[in-house]
């Protein structure tokens, strides 16, 4: 069987970002009602998954792997 | 004084009953035919639109899981964590079941580099089913519009 892993390269960065516009997306759909308040609580979603990743991983840079 | 009620003047008790709120359908059979595949509980409480957004996250989420060679957890002895891991992923209902079934690999490539990856998108797509259950029960109630 074929599968995204054997053929996308594995870009950590992309898959993060995959994960985080669905979790996004399902949250916003999921807690708001009104179009408004979900697209505004999609980007706060959005943003705090991927920066906040980002953010950790400055932090953690210094660390021996 | 006049006879006519005055806009401040408190209004008799009303002796008609108050009418019920008319629930949508059955919670039960609704967070069940969620669980069975997601999405399909808002489709029976006549949310089409919500039902197939939701239908597309979840079930894009799964894929990419499988994608990914992530692990269809068992549990297994010695490892309780494996339990709730088991749990969440029995979240995705009839998805995880058919993979189960019909996949030659339901216990991914541990040495692929995006198992770990796989492994969360599995987990995180049954976790939201469980979630679409609770929703779709709490619309049927009539506790969430």
């Amino acid at each position: 069987m074929t599968t995204l892993a054997s053929v996308l390269p594995a870009d950590h960065f992309l898959i993060m970002t995959v994960y985080a516009l669905l979790i996004s997306l399902f949250f916003a759909l999921l807690w708001r009602s009104g179009r408004r308040e979900r697209v505004a609580l999609f980007i706060k979603l959005f943003l705090a998954l991927v920066v906040g990743a980002l953010a950790v991983a400055w932090l953690m840079y210094p660390f021996p792997s | 004084m006049s006879d006519t009620a005055s806009p401040l003047s408190p209004r008799p008790p009303s002796t008609a009953p108050v009418p019920a709120p008319r629930r949508p359908g059955n919670p039960f059979l609704a967070a069940a035919l969620a669980w069975l595949f997601p999405g399909l509980g808002h489709a029976y409480l006549k949310r089409p639109k919500t039902a197939l957004i939701y239908a597309v996250i979840v079930s894009a989420t799964f894929l990419l899981g499988l994608s990914f060679e992530g692990r269809l957890y068992s549990p297994e002895p010695g490892q309780p964590l494996t339990i709730l891991a088991t749990f969440a992923v029995y979240g995705a209902g009839l998805l995880n079941i058919a993979v189960r079934l019909l996949s030659a690999n339901p216990n991914g490539t541990i040495l692929s580099v995006t198992y770990e990856y796989g492994c969360a998108f599995l987990l995180t797509a049954g976790l939201m089913n469980l979630l679409l259950m609770l929703d779709a029960y709490d619309i049927a109630v009539g506790r969430k519009r």
